[in-house]
């Protein structure tokens, strides 16, 4: 095997990505080439796992080289998002059929693939901030193309994350000049001075990918107007596999981060806030789509916690929740595509009964919220307890914050769960099973939550455990949680979720009322209200100081353009007035000035 | 090959003007023929017959003459410039003995200005300037109209003033020097460091040329000799004879003869700056299209004037450069006046209107020669002024340049004025019938615009080869 292997997951997909945007009206050719390139890449993905390889080209000159490097953790990247896009490729061909701009849509899907394994196999920062950015115009793309009201909402997502994106490009410039290399591999940098305006910057850069607060706005909006299957694949799945794989390159490679440092409070702090407050939000969402996207913010913060708390648990935590979040999002998301397909609607006020017509989707929903919500034997439930582990080392306030979050999950997808698929529904439409090629990813996504919590030593020994290598400290965390706490701690707030939910459903009589007594409760009434009306919206916050800005610049524009319309205009007229009355065609005159620039020349050469 | 310049436009004026009976008729194809050779020879021939050393005919006639790279720059330009002038004058003189008098006067400011160019001694020089002086003011007068007769009788006032300034000058130098060629003059100003006599001289010489070349607060002549003389004179006075006689002698006195002093800079410097912008400002206000086409070029003049004040080689180039550009697109913007002078009949912009959409080819021509003049890239002038520019700013001027860019700016301004009044937007009432120019009237303009459109493209290939040499004179 050569190393020019390591082109092919890149290339393959963004070559079939152009072909298909050019394949407008051929009915087939855009799914099968997808077809076709995911399995591709999904098979070369299979090949290259667990194998290192380093690839070299030169590119742009100055140090910035097209290097790739493959090792266990890119490799490991590469293998997931490979599952992803095979599975939501599948997903897509029968969810999207009869859509609109599908040739966008299937394009926009293959490079944000190709795109997605290019930043996981860069070696050379700023190869890898390419594949970044490149990432943020198919973003916006896909959005979109949602439906034909669906820009403000690309917008959104496209500023938010350009702003991080710059943050990041800042970060690696920094991080270039301190280090004196731009390939990662060379670069360990020391946790002070300017380094740790570089850590920072990259670290927004790395959590805003993910979709941590503060840079978390465009996700909800997003879900309702961008077409499903993105929702499950970006945001839900690669955008966390690549944020979160790099923030831990930054934590792990990059610098010395250790327990010790405030950086490390500092990520703790906003993956406790992150959890919180999104799963605040969600609880109350009456959308499928919109409470899901709310929970892909919240499970951000438990990877960001785990990763910052420095410690072993906590950073295997961290990863291996990524990897699961991928799956059980992903997966959840494909569940609410076949909703919105079959029923017609995500509005939880509309659903009920789905689980006698949609019995396999029901299955599937289950397992996956059962493996977001920590239950046991469930793939969430074990790279929880690793976070919770992590965090309660390193104090328990953070440790509360994550129980709570937990308890508000569990709460929220007991409500979704009854509301979309036991409640008595509201409309009397007939819904039938999904098609068998929307069944399959979810079967498939939902047989992996199970089997990574079942049989947890497989992933945590292949996959996760030998990224940290010597800094595991002779730990393993596979197998049952060492703690007896910790379970008993999550079975109590497990249980307290359920009676809440009892409480709330018994006092509305309805399984999407159940959050009603949060919602409407004294005191936190206002804040929803505040928050559903976006007050406490970053990019709205910006926006308005933006147009307090450009209010303030008109004036500045006005007077400028003063003096340039008004101002110049009028002296350069007057002064042209004045010197046309000087020329009035008199031979004297003429002359008088002739001889008065002679004389003053003379005059002049003799002086000096 | 330089004194055939001079002698063959001699002869052939004496052979075509003999009393046989079509002789007249060849006058006008004679100087056609003249101007077309002129540049040929000059873009075709190789350096060594320049150098006047196997030239038999040099043996009888010692003229002194000598070509270096300048001078063939300015062959060029009066070769182009002349062909042009003739070609609007066959369309703009109806009487055939009126064309065949003026194709004379073409002859003879040839040979005129071609002794100008390769003289290397200020006698010859200054006999050469008389030349063409005396023939421009038979020509501003061609049609002895009153405005015509007060344009040109004030153009020989100021002239005369210039005579006696140079004669004196001349006057000044011989009593030190004991010659009056170039490279005595330049042996007696190095052996006579800050001698008060030569500096007298060199006061009285260069005031003299500003007068010829039309310098603020030399120019009062300029604007009346120009808009009133006949449209053929108008584009060979503008596009040509000023700068040669006013601003090439300049150079060449200033850069062989004399030598940059502090005082000599700063005076060209002030002198140009103070030009270029009483200049674009005047052109601001006039309603004359031709009147505005002449202020321009005393604003474009100040230009040539401010860069070689610098005193540096880039600055040398700069000027070198924009005299070449700036006779090509100031003869092409007269050829349009004559030709919406022709067809319109009107000279007042006020009246104008929408002319670009029955004449598409001047409309166009003249807007490229406008963008150009005011410094728009890719084109020629762009590239004059920005050497203009970057050769004031390294030579430690940058309020000069920063004043050259500002000015240029004006010059955009009036030049939009000029176009909006003249071509774009509504057809003015009573022009429905208005149609483009005769096709000969056209061709001189497409030309020049294909030198400018040209030049500027290609600049990175001749500013090698053609530009950096030019430097290296004498």
């Amino acid at each position: 095997m050569t190393d020019q292997i390591l082109l092919y997951p890149v290339i393959i997909p963004v070559v079939a990505a152009i072909i298909a945007l050019f394949v407008t009206n051929a009915k087939g050719v855009k799914e099968g080439l997808t077809m076709l390139a995911v399995t591709a890449n999904l098979i070369i993905a299979v090949m290259l796992f667990n194998k290192e390889m380093v690839f070299n080209m030169p590119w742009a000159g100055f140090g910035f080289d097209f290097s790739l490097r493959l090792y266990h953790f890119s490799s490991f990247i590469l293998l997931a998002a490979a599952g992803f896009g095979f599975l939501v490729g599948l997903y897509s061909i029968a969810f999207m059929e009869g859509k609109n701009s599908l040739n966008q849509y299937y394009s926009y899907f293959l490079i944000t693939l190709g795109f997605v394994n290019g930043a996981a196999l860069a070696e050379n920062l700023v190869l890898m901030l390419f594949f970044w950015e490149g990432l943020l115009l198919v973003l916006f793309g896909l959005i979109y193309i949602g439906h034909k009201d669906a820009y403000p909402s690309a917008i959104k997502a496209f500023v938010i994350s350009g702003v991080a994106d710059v943050c990041m490009m800042l970060g690696i410039a920094l991080t270039g000049s301190l280090a004196g290399s731009l390939n990662m591999t060379k670069i360990h940098l020391p946790l002070e001075g300017l380094a740790i305006a570089a850590f920072i910057f990259m670290m927004i850069g790395a959590t805003a990918k993910a979709g941590s607060m503060p840079f978390h706005s465009w996700i909800p909006d997003a879900a309702v107007d961008a077409p499903l299957p993105f929702m499950a694949f970006v945001p839900a799945a690669l955008e966390k596999l690549v944020g979160i794989y790099f923030l831990s390159r930054i934590t792990l490679d990059l610098f010395k981060f250790t327990p010790e440092s405030w950086l490390s409070t500092l990520l703790m702090v906003i993956g406790a806030v992150t959890i919180l407050l999104a799963v605040m939000m969600a609880l109350i969402q009456t959308d499928y789509k919109r409470l899901l996207s709310y929970h892909a913010i919240s499970q951000v913060g438990y990877m960001i916690l785990g990763i910052g708390t420095g410690v072993p648990a906590g950073i295997v935590g961290g990863i291996f929740h990524m990897i699961n979040h991928a799956m059980y999002k992903c997966c959840l998301f494909l569940t609410g595509g076949s909703v919105e397909k079959q029923a017609g609607t995500t509005d939880l006020k509309k659903l009920g009964g789905l689980a006698k017509t949609m019995p396999i989707t029901f299955t599937c929903f289950i397992v996956a919220a059962a493996s977001i919500s920590g239950v046991p034997p469930f793939n969430g439930f074990f790279s929880k307890e690793l976070v919770y582990d992590g965090a309660l080392e390193r104090g328990w306030i953070f440790y509360a914050a994550a129980l709570l979050g937990s308890f508000l999950t569990a709460a929220s997808f007991l409500k979704l769960g009854h509301a979309a698929y036991l409640d008595k529904p509201s409309g009397k439409q007939e819904v039938k099973e999904a098609p068998l090629s929307m069944l399959v990813p979810m079967i498939v996504l939902a047989f992996l939550c199970v089997l990574f919590g079942v049989y947890n030593p497989l992933p945590l020994n292949n996959l996760i455990q030998p990224i940290l290598g010597e800094r595991l400290e002779g730990h393993n965390f596979a197998g049952f949680p060492h703690s007896a706490f910790l379970v008993v701690m999550t079975l109590v707030v497990l249980g307290l979720a359920y009676l809440n939910h009892m409480y709330g459903v018994k006092k509305t009589g309805k399984g999407s009322g159940a959050s009603d007594h949060i919602h409407y409760a004294p005191g936190l009434k206002g804040i929803y209200a505040m928050a559903e009306r976006r007050v406490f919206d970053p990019y709205e916050i910006g926006m308005k100081l933006m147009l307090w800005l450009s209010v303030a610049a008109r004036f500045v524009d006005k007077a400028v353009d003063w003096i340039y319309e008004v101002f110049a205009v009028k002296t350069a007229e007057s002064i042209s007035y004045w010197i046309r009355e000087l020329h009035n065609g008199s031979y004297a005159v003429y002359l008088m000035w002739s001889i008065l620039g002679l004389t003053l020349i003379v005059v002049f050469f003799l002086m000096w | 090959m330089t004194t055939l310049l001079i002698l063959v436009p001699l002869i052939g004026l004496i052979l075509v003007n003999l009393p046989f009976k079509n002789a007249r008729r060849t006058t006008f194809w004679y100087a056609v023929m003249l101007s077309l050779m002129q540049a040929y020879i000059v873009l075709t021939s190789d350096k060594i017959i320049w150098e006047g050393h196997f030239d038999p005919i040099e043996e009888y006639f010692k003229f002194n003459l000598k070509a270096d790279n300048l001078t063939l720059v300015m062959l060029l330009s009066i070769g182009i410039v002349a062909f042009c002038a003739l070609m609007v004058a066959k369309h703009m003189i109806k009487d055939e003995g009126d064309l065949a008098n003026f194709s004379n006067l073409i002859i003879i400011i040839l040979a005129g200005m071609n002794g100008v160019v390769m003289t290397t001694d200020v006698f010859t020089l200054y006999i050469f300037l008389e030349i063409t002086a005396v023939t421009s003011f038979i020509m501003i007068a061609f049609f002895r109209d009153k405005d015509a007769l007060e344009g040109s009788f004030k153009y020989i006032v100021l002239s005369a003033v210039a005579t006696v300034l140079l004669l004196a000058s001349i006057a000044l130098v011989f009593m030190v020097s004991g010659g009056t060629s170039f490279e005595a003059i330049n042996r007696a100003v190095h052996a006579n460091n800050e001698n008060l006599i030569l500096t007298a001289a060199l006061a009285l010489f260069t005031a003299g040329l500003l007068i010829k070349g039309g310098l603020v607060p030399f120019h009062g002549w300029l604007p009346d000799a120009y808009s009133s003389a006949p449209a053929p004179a108008s584009v060979i006075l503008a596009g040509i004879v000023t700068k040669t006689t006013g601003i090439y002698s300049l150079i060449r006195i200033v850069n062989n003869v004399f030598g940059f002093s502090g005082s000599i800079k700063n005076i060209l410097l002030f002198v140009g700056i103070i030009t270029i912008f009483v200049g674009a400002l005047a052109a601001l206000g006039q309603k004359d299209f031709k009147r505005m086409l002449a202020y321009s070029s005393i604003s474009q003049v100040g230009y040539i004037v401010i860069s070689l004040g610098t005193g540096t080689e880039l600055g040398l180039i700069g000027a070198m450069f924009h005299l070449f550009n700036h006779s090509i697109f100031k003869a092409q913007l007269f050829v349009n006046s004559a030709a919406v002078e022709k067809q319109a009949g009107t000279r007042d912009l006020d009246k104008m209107g929408g002319f670009s959409k029955k004449m598409p080819f001047t409309g166009l021509t003249s807007l490229i020669a406008c963008l150009s003049t005011a410094g728009i890239p890719p084109l020629a002038g762009f590239w004059s002024k920005l050497i203009i520019i970057v050769a004031l700013w390294n030579s430690g001027h940058p309020v000069f340049a920063g004043a050259a860019v500002l000015a240029s700016v004006i010059t955009l301004g009036y030049f939009l004025v000029l176009q909006r009044k003249a071509f774009f937007g509504k057809l003015a009432e009573g022009y429905e019938q208005l149609c483009e120019a005769e096709f000969g009237l056209i061709l001189p303009a497409i030309i020049l615009t294909l030198i400018t459109v040209a030049v500027g493209l290609l600049f990175p290939l001749l500013s090698n080869n053609t530009l950096i040499p030019m430097s290296h004179i004498f």
